[in-house]
């Protein structure tokens, strides 16, 4: 009976998505909307198949930026949320401008960028390390901080060193929520990255989408669309799979 | 008033501690000898925990020293093992590693730490579950590796905070014995905390009341030797005075 409800609740959300893309092909088939307006699915999967090597090396690019921006935004958060925890002080001082500084619109920061380090790779970048940083950052601050105070002060009793407090205890007690904010921060790395492209440079998904759409082939631009959805649950999915590896304890509680 | 002075291994000396500048305990005098059980029996939330803290040196008292093996220690942590209601084991290890905690902290090398833990899971019926993680536990068991764990640290001197409270009561009276079983194997002396009247004159040699606010030591009471380890054993006339005694004075 578990195990129906379980495949039920997977087929559901598989069959709402065919539904929509059937009625997506029909509609387009008819004619009730033009091809150079709306292409059909059939037309997309058709452009990916036929530019796929082009295709492939853009995304291989902008795949690079990603991945890099989003390392480069681990290791920034974590030396920004430890030292946050160890100070009050800067907590108390940099969180406030942290909040405030996601308020800014990244689409405006993206063109400064571009003014100030030029069309190469690095702006790029530079805004996906902007769009991960924060949550990753608020999430690991947010473990170290809920440990419990009986806890750390049960292994205080047992004479515990500052550094192994935090090496034994918060470390490990904050790498789930690590891994949630690193969840965030995945699938914005992708976008962060074609936001980046997108404001001009050599090579990437954002600046193939961009020069597809100059040539109005609509059909090109939602393959590379297609790309990108693929391209972030992929990171999202092997984000969560170093997870179950690391923390092979959490996925004990159901049994 | 003290029965062996002479051979304590912890000694609380005139302990006031003050809290938004008002006292919560105050004048505190106890003492715990080598191999005994002594139980601090009092209203929740009266300031035993607090003197808990006092003795592991996690507070500075405004007043009063505290003495292991005649030494000040004060205000030192680092010498004394805790062991809280809430089993505190850390989720990411199993329960060997969570065994470790003390060994490692001290700085010895893991491995070494393990050989030393695993040597001790017979004693506390742990042998079966070495691997488990903690969320695999019932809360009895829970308990157990708590226990170990601060038996790991030291069995010198060993504070037990209310450390059956949060178990049910069946669960709570199987823990009392087996703690008692555990205690004749490891021969090690306890401080315990607890506002549980049958839970104190069960286990304990000796029984500390503390009351009233600031909370301090109204009577001590010496509990005669129980024929045999089982919670029937209490239901003989002199349990029945003692617990009345007791009852009174609270």
């Amino acid at each position: 009976m578990r195990k129906f409800q379980n495949i039920s609740d997977r087929l559901i959300p598989i069959i709402f998505m065919l539904f929509i893309l059937f009625a997506w092909q029909f509609v387009v088939s008819m004619g009730w909307v033009e091809r150079f307006i709306l292409p059909a699915p059939t037309d997309i999967v058709n452009a990916l198949i036929l530019n796929w090597s082009d295709i492939l090396m853009h995304t291989g690019v902008t795949f690079f930026e990603g991945i890099t921006g989003l390392l480069v935004a681990v290791v920034f958060s974590f030396a920004m949320a430890i030292i946050m925890d160890q100070f009050v002080l800067v907590k108390k001082a940099i969180y406030p401008s942290l909040v405030i500084s996601q308020t800014v619109p990244i689409i405006i920061i993206a063109p400064l960028l571009a003014m100030w380090f030029g069309f190469g790779i690095a702006p790029k970048i530079f805004v996906v390390v902007l769009v991960c940083f924060f949550p990753i950052t608020i999430n690991l601050i947010e473990g170290l901080q809920s440990v419990d105070q009986e806890l750390i002060d049960l292994v205080r009793s047992m004479g515990a060193r500052k550094i192994q407090i935090f090496s034994k205890i918060k470390f490990p007690y904050a790498l789930p929520y690590f891994f949630s904010g690193l969840k965030i921060a995945a699938t914005y790395s992708i976008m962060g990255a074609v936001i980046g492209e997108w404001l001009g440079g050599k090579a990437g998904l954002g600046v193939y989408m961009l020069r597809a759409r100059h040539a109005f082939a609509l059909d090109l631009v939602f393959a590379s669309i297609l790309v990108i959805v693929i391209l972030s649950i992929g990171v999202f999915y092997g984000i969560a799979m170093i997870q179950k590896a690391i923390m092979p304890w959490e996925k004990l509680k159901e049994e | 008033m003290n029965f062996y002075q002479n051979n304590s291994v912890l000694k609380v000396e005139q302990v006031t501690k003050e809290y938004n500048h008002k006292n919560i305990i105050e004048g505190i005098d106890i003492h715990l000898n080598q191999g005994e059980f002594v139980s601090i029996l009092g209203p929740s939330g009266c300031g035993k925990s607090t003197l808990f803290n006092v003795i592991a040196g996690l507070l500075l008292p405004e007043q009063g020293k505290v003495f292991v093996n005649d030494v000040d220690v004060t205000g030192k942590t680092g010498i004394v093992s805790y062991m809280y209601q809430k089993d505190l084991l850390l989720p990411w290890r199993n329960v060997v590693d969570n065994g470790i905690l003390p060994l490692e902290i001290r700085g010895m090398k893991k491995d070494e730490a393990r050989e030393k833990v695993i040597e001790m899971l017979p004693v506390f019926g742990l042998q079966d579950h070495m691997e488990k993680y903690p969320n695999q536990l019932s809360g009895g068991m829970k308990q157990r590796v708590s226990l170990m764990r601060t038996y790991m640290f030291s069995k010198e001197i060993m504070l037990l905070d209310e450390p059956f409270g949060g178990l049910d009561a069946i669960t709570r009276l199987k823990m009392q014995k087996y703690l008692l079983e555990i205690l004749k194997k490891i021969h090690g002396s306890v401080l315990f905390i607890t506002h549980d009247i049958d839970e104190a004159i069960f286990l304990s040699d000796r029984i500390y009341i503390i009351k009233g606010f600031p909370a301090h030591i109204v009577e001590e009471i010496k509990v005669p030797a129980k024929g045999s380890d089982t919670q029937e054993a209490m239901n003989t006339n002199e349990f029945r005075d003692l617990r009345a005694k007791v009852l009174k004075l609270l």
